[in-house]
């Protein structure tokens, strides 16, 4: 009789093992894993949890219902009847060699489907040869180096406007001011850190300025994580141009802005890239000292209350909470190509990579959460719809002053010396 | 002329910084042949409590250096007393790898507890203050911060070279055998010396909180360059480390402004691997 009782608990046992695995397993097929590779640790390590934590947000969006929200999986649970996403965080810590081997890893190890990332440009170049030789999706949000869509890749999709059409803008803003503001800018500095983003940057720079006829004084590289900028900062004062363009990323950004106060010097006008100046926390810690300079912007939380309101509503619900604060131009971008993804495999009907790649190159997205409110791949797997506006930071808000479509403030033009504040 | 006067200063001004940051290496690496990997650690450690010490006691850098000092004296204590200690002896590699874990702790740890967010404190006394010299700006946070690395490195100075504690370091370093047959007891003089180590970086990390960012990785680049401060002025020697420091700060400051800005730690590690290939002690070793 003993053995029998006991027989019975252990085939009891056995069943619900057998069935808790089987539950698993049946859970583990109905999970789609996507990489978000960031520079979670390093120099750019606050975008880096920015960008996560906007890609977590986005998964929130797809796998849980969101009726309030008006844009597309919001309403629904999960995506192809009952599938969810699963992140699955890597830490690149800025670093190229370090993105490509956790690029492999990600693909060969942990199985994702695609990977999306990598913030840094020279991360983002090695991640994604890595995912066009295992023909593998790769969602890039907003790396900007233009090199990164002139390769003829077949499976990499960037959103963010590049480094030559912000370029573009920044000049014809000059030339705007010039022309209605008689700004008189005739000379151009250039800092950025020497790297795949920063020196493509800068090149697209010299191209725009000299279609334009602004002429290069300074073109200052640094190397990031510096202990000090005093030298590069010396060498833009020693050539004192009218205009500043910067491509400096969090903490060297910072560092960039108090060397200027430290050695009392300004241009007239400083626009940035995508940078340090797009990261609210930077500008928080900057407070006063970061005002009137200015940026190239997707994203920002006036622009988001006038033309992005479900962008608002996706914040509040699942990414201030996380973060502490409003999206930023670089991490929002990161969520759209999420969105885009999970609307892709949704059309494809099936977790499939060529079927998804085939419909993210010929169809185009609703975004809630771009500026131009949808998303449509050039065959370069460019954004053809991407947009950015040029915002000018006050009190810590940014104020949109160009294009005029967008324009929410005068400028503050020159910008207040430092010892007139 | 204006420019050369500016980059003159930036470069001293950055040197006498270098100076006191590896100057408790030196000690370290001279006295006891460990190489502290965490050394970078220990000056993002006390920038973080002279950050909270500002932010929540309201405690100006200015004055709570004190506190980083004697901090990060016991810390580097406990750094022998619980990791060194055990370590020395064992495999060549292990105290090395051991500081090189503790570092990785300390990193995580700050990474986890604070987030990688730059942290900066506003309105300190010496926030911003600045003069004319001879054409130049100069920083006062800046200027104050070399004056004390110069006060805390000519007080370390006195002591290993006037006070009988000293001799004894000395002694130590020179022979540890011979210095317990003389009645020295070493084991004292090594705690002693990681705690001098740890307070010199201490009060560094503390005045540095007065103008720069604090974040994780703030050490990383700050020991690189203490390490080679310490091999180029010679192992153990504060002069040294002095010299050394001086001459990577210019170095630095020229290479970045007359030649150009991306190559000056080029120049940095150029300068010093000739100086180790032709004097492998360094230019003032033991």
């Amino acid at each position: 009789m003993q053995l029998r009782k006991r027989s019975m608990i252990a085939v009891v046992l056995v069943l619900s093992l057998s069935l808790m695995i089987c539950a698993s397993a049946f859970a583990a097929d109905k999970v789609i894993k996507i990489g978000a590779l960031f520079p979670l640790t390093g120099p750019a390590a606050v975008s880096g949890q920015n960008c996560v934590n906007s890609v977590l947000a986005a998964a929130d969006v797809i796998n849980m219902k969101n009726p309030e929200i008006n844009a597309p999986l919001a309403a629904q649970e999960g995506l192809l009847n009952g599938y969810k996403i699963e992140i699955v965080k890597a830490d690149h810590q800025g670093k190229p060699d370090v993105a490509k081997s956790e690029a492999e890893r990600l693909y060969n190890q942990e199985k994702v489907f695609a990977i999306i990332g990598c913030y840094n440009s020279s991360a983002t170049k090695p991640a994604s040869a890595v995912a066009e030789r295992a023909k593998k999706i790769f969602m890039c949000g907003c790396s900007s180096s233009a090199a990164l869509t002139e390769r003829g890749y077949k499976y990499f999709f960037r959103h963010a406007p590049t480094d030559a059409i912000e370029s573009d803008e920044f000049v014809e803003y000059v030339e705007y001011l010039n022309k209605e503001k008689k700004a008189g800018i005739k000379t151009l500095g250039l800092i950025y850190e020497n790297t795949e983003f920063g020196k493509h940057a800068a090149e697209e720079a010299q191209r725009a300025a000299k279609k334009a006829g602004l002429k290069i004084v300074a073109n200052v590289p640094f190397n990031n994580g510096a202990t000090n900028l005093n030298s590069e900062v010396q060498t833009l004062k020693a050539a004192n141009p009218d205009a500043v363009f910067g491509a400096a990323l969090g903490g060297d950004y910072s560092l960039w802005v108090r060397t200027m106060k430290q050695v009392n010097w300004l241009p007239k006008i400083a626009i940035n890239y995508c940078t340090g100046y797009q990261n609210p926390a930077v500008q928080k810690e900057l407070a006063a000292d970061g005002d009137y300079f200015m940026g190239g912007m997707g994203y920002s939380p006036a622009l988001a209350k006038e033309f992005m309101p479900e962008a608002v509503k996706i914040e509040k619900k699942y990414y201030t909470p996380r973060s502490n604060q409003a999206f930023d131009s670089d991490s929002i971008q990161e969520a759209v190509m999420l969105l885009v993804l999970a609307q892709a495999i949704e059309k494809a009907g099936a977790v499939d990579t060529e079927k998804v790649a085939a419909i993210l190159r010929t169809e185009s997205f609703p975004s809630a959460l771009s500026l131009s409110g949808s998303v449509k791949f050039n065959p370069d797997g460019q954004n053809a719809n991407a947009l950015s506006v040029i915002t000018q930071i006050k009190n810590l808000d940014y104020n949109t002053v160009f294009p005029l479509k967008y324009k929410k403030a005068d400028p503050v033009f020159p910008m207040t010396p430092w010892d007139k504040r | 002329m204006d420019n050369f006067v500016q980059v003159l200063i930036d470069g001293i001004l950055s040197g006498l910084l270098y100076a006191l940051v590896a100057a408790g290496l030196s000690l370290m690496w001279g006295v006891m042949d460990v190489i502290n990997f965490a050394h970078g650690e220990f000056l993002m450690v006390a920038m973080y409590l002279c950050y909270w010490i500002g932010e929540i006691l309201g405690i100006d850098p200015l004055f709570s250096w004190i506190a980083g000092g004697i901090f990060l004296f016991f810390v580097g204590a406990l750094t022998y007393k619980l990791i060194i200690k055990n370590s020395l002896g064992k495999a060549a590699m292990a105290p090395l790898l051991a500081t090189f874990g503790l570092s990785m702790l300390l990193k995580n740890f700050c990474m986890n507890r604070f987030t990688p967010n730059f942290r900066l404190l506003s309105g300190t006394i010496m926030e911003g203050k600045t003069f004319q010299f001879a054409g130049a700006i100069v920083s006062v946070p800046q200027l104050v911060t070399a004056i004390f690395s110069l006060v805390v490195l000519l007080g370390v100075y006195w002591l290993i070279k006037k006070t009988r504690v000293g001799w004894a370091i000395q002694a130590t370093a020179m022979d540890k055998e011979a210095a317990e047959l003389m009645g020295i007891d070493t084991e004292n003089i090594y705690l002693l010396v990681f705690g001098i180590g740890g307070a010199c970086v201490g009060v560094a990390g503390g005045l540095m909180t007065t103008y720069l960012a604090v974040h994780p990785e703030v050490g990383s680049l700050f020991s690189l360059i203490a390490f080679v401060v310490v091999a180029l002025g010679g192992f153990g020697s504060i002069p040294g480390a002095l010299f050394a420091a001086l001459l990577i700060g210019l170095v630095e400051s020229f290479t970045g402004f007359y030649v150009a800005a991306v190559v000056k730690y080029v120049a940095v590690f150029a300068i010093y691997l000739v100086v180790i290939l032709i004097r492998p002690k360094g230019l003032f070793g033991w």
